[in-house]
């Protein structure tokens, strides 16, 4: 028997897989280690950084079509998303749709091996995120977005969002994709509901093959250079057929509505279930007996003068009312008690929101399709988190704050102004599917008022610091605190209200939101872009809050050959 | 974090710059930058503190065996004494080749 020596990309560094794909000899490398450009925040907090911040661009030929590879390294901090590295992402993916837009197709290919956010930058990874999030929506229009997860480390936390968003996926038995990593979910959620030690069933949840088999990948492969290569080709010819899951919004939604998790679905069942997915029959999610009340409901209740909620989901609230005259869609995510979800009865971001926000945001799309003035959109935000729990997980959460994330993307691109309140916690996944594809952000200056990526206490775990030690960093470096007023250093906010009571707001305080939204408004209508760049225009984002993210996009633009 | 210089004289160039290596658990990334100043720069950042002794008796044994003119910069994330020679070792043979395999 002869055998065939094989040519491992799993096993190679970042750089190496991105040379490995492209054509021999085509390739060259955009902010190499040689720029030194390098997070100016992990330094700040005494760890050592890379000159390359872990993400490699390369440029180059894929048999013979203009490609560019952007290759994450797992091997430094876990493949986190830092400022510098998500602006290299974000940028990159912003440069090739503007040479699309021009005429000159060039294919993008991401290769993933990240934990999420990197969290020692946090919000900066958000941000990052959510730009990366912006691009990938519009891109996809114009040519294929090729994610592929070799494995290692896989594809996590937010950037399992983007992962979502890609025109096609590539996995090896070895990748793993899922949102809330293993041992965050049994950190938050208990060893009862997963054991992250357990990794025969973790690969059973959220490995390439499974993933494949629940029709949530389209091809997964052996680990082997020309498999990776044939396997991106036969996505840009068309063999592959696309499937554009975040578009599949009552499919999913109805499969998970009639789900039962009174009992655990095991992960052949679990497949079972996403096979059948177009033969769901409707059930309804029964309407809970007691309200609770939270901000999120408060404001809604405020902002559509007490109106009846369309939404079919008790936890998600839908209604449109005007503000100041204008036609808007309010959104808000709330508790429910009595969701079978039981990982989401907290007012979580879940398997059921992500997909109902989209829902109720296409509707608004579809309805105003024929219209110059297209509506308001108004995400209230007052999200604690994503869902934690093993369900989750094994139903792809990640793909239902994918949907989310696509639906706000795609209304705002479509001319919708999107304004987002925050008026409470915004945090992590749960503020990427609603509220940071907003055009403009705005919030209450409020010390209920949080922003940030993960639990302190998740956060020490992972980072293997005390949390006394996070909150000393956090004085240094303001994207790693949780206030709104460090939020703000980063220049992303449009505005921020001072004086409003919260928790009982006053008709005047009402009056106060209401003018802040209206002057966002305005100044949407007045700029008239439908991307995430003014984040990186305002004055403090200019001066200091995005100094980095704005230095590599420039150096991106002259070394773009 | 902590930073360490170490200078040596030197005498041969190197055509080329070279990358090794990542900042990974117990791994380390090398640049290696040719000069013109007939000295060996050696600028490290290491995130375990306290081993400079170490680090002096490493890179003294590799300059030794190699002579270069060259500014070498080393970002180390906890790599043992062997793994730091094998890569400093690693990035000077792709410096001092001339052909690129990418």
């Amino acid at each position: 028997m002869t055998q065939m020596i094989t040519e491992s990309l799993v096993e190679s560094l970042a750089r190496e897989r991105a040379f490995q794909l492209l054509d021999k000899g085509s390739a060259y490398e955009i902010l190499s280690p040689f720029d030194r450009l390098e997070s100016p925040h992990l330094a700040a907090q005494n760890i050592v950084p890379q000159y390359d911040d872990g993400m490699i661009i390369l440029k180059g030929t894929l048999n013979g079509k203009p490609t560019v590879v952007v290759s994450i390294e797992g091997n430094f901090q876990g493949g986190g998303i830092g400022e510098v590295s998500g602006a290299k992402l974000a940028g990159t993916l912003e440069k090739v749709l503007k040479e699309c837009k021009e005429g000159n197709i060039i294919y993008p290919v991401i290769i993933y091996d990240t934990g999420g956010v990197r969290l020692q930058e946090a919000n900066y990874g958000l941000l990052s995120i959510a730009e990366i999030s912006a691009a990938i929506v519009e891109l996809r229009e114009y040519v294929p977005v090729v994610g592929i997860i070799p494995g290692k480390i896989g594809s996590f936390g937010g950037m399992s969002l983007t992962a979502g968003l890609c025109s096609a996926l590539i996995m090896t038995r070895e990748g793993r994709l899922g949102m809330n990593g293993p041992e965050v979910v049994e950190q938050e959620a208990g060893i009862r509901e997963l054991d992250s030690r357990n990794k025969q069933l973790i690969w059973k949840m959220i490995g390439g093959a499974i993933r494949k088999e629940m029709g949530l990948a389209d091809i997964v492969i052996e680990d082997d250079v020309p498999n990776f290569k044939n396997a991106i080709l036969s996505i840009w010819n068309g063999e592959v057929e696309l499937k554009h899951r975040t578009k599949n919004i009552n499919q999913y939604l109805t499969l998970i509505k009639s789900l039962n998790i009174e009992e655990k679905i095991s992960p052949e069942q679990a497949t079972d279930i996403l096979k059948g997915i177009n033969n769901v029959e409707n059930t309804d999610v029964p309407t809970p007996s007691e309200l609770v009340n939270s901000r999120g409901r408060i404001w809604f209740n405020l902002l559509t003068e007490n109106k009846q909620s369309i939404s079919e989901i008790p936890s998600v609230l839908v209604a449109d009312t005007e503000i100041n005259g204008i036609k808007a869609r309010i959104i808000a995510v709330v508790p429910n008690p009595e969701s079978k979800f039981y990982r989401a009865r907290k007012g979580e971001v879940g398997l059921l929101e992500g997909w109902t926000i989209a829902k109720y945001v296409r509707q608004a799309i579809e309805e105003d399709a024929h219209l110059n003035e297209k509506r308001l959109i108004l995400p209230v935000v007052d999200v604690p988190s994503q869902a934690f729990g093993y369900h989750e997980e094994l139903f792809g959460i990640y793909l239902s704050c994918s949907a989310a994330v696509d639906a706000y993307a795609t209304a705002r691109l479509a001319g919708h102004p999107i304004v987002a309140a925050v008026v409470g916690n915004a945090i992590s996944g749960a503020f990427l599917s609603h509220g940071m594809q907003a055009n403009r952000l705005i919030s209450l200056n409020d010390d209920g008022v949080n922003v940030h990526v993960m639990s302190k206490k998740s956060a020490a775990i992972i980072t293997q610091r005390t949390i006394e030690e996070l909150d000393i960093a956090a004085k240094d470096v303001p994207s790693m605190a949780y206030d709104i007023q460090s939020f703000k250093k980063l220049g992303a906010l449009y505005s921020l209200i001072d004086g409003v009571n919260a928790e009982e707001p006053s008709v005047d305080d009402s009056a106060l939101v209401i003018e802040a939204i209206y002057s966002a408004y305005e100044d949407i209508k007045k700029e008239n872009a439908r991307d995430l760049s003014y984040r990186l225009k305002t004055e403090i984002a200019v001066s200091s809050g995005r100094v980095a993210s704005i230095k590599v996009r420039e150096m991106i633009e002259q070394q773009w050959k | 974090m902590e930073k360490l210089i170490y200078t040596f004289p030197a005498s041969k160039t190197v055509k080329r710059p070279s990358h090794v290596g990542v900042v990974g658990s117990g791994d380390l990334e090398v640049l290696v930058e040719p000069n013109n100043s007939n000295e060996t720069i050696v600028e490290i950042r290491t995130g375990i503190t306290g081993f400079q002794d170490t680090w002096k008796k490493v890179i003294e044994r590799f300059v030794s065996q190699h002579d270069i003119s060259a500014f070498i910069t080393v970002n180390d994330f906890g790599a043992t004494p062997g793994v730091v020679s094998i890569r400093l070792a690693q990035a000077v043979e792709v410096s001092v080749n001339d052909s690129n395999d990418n």
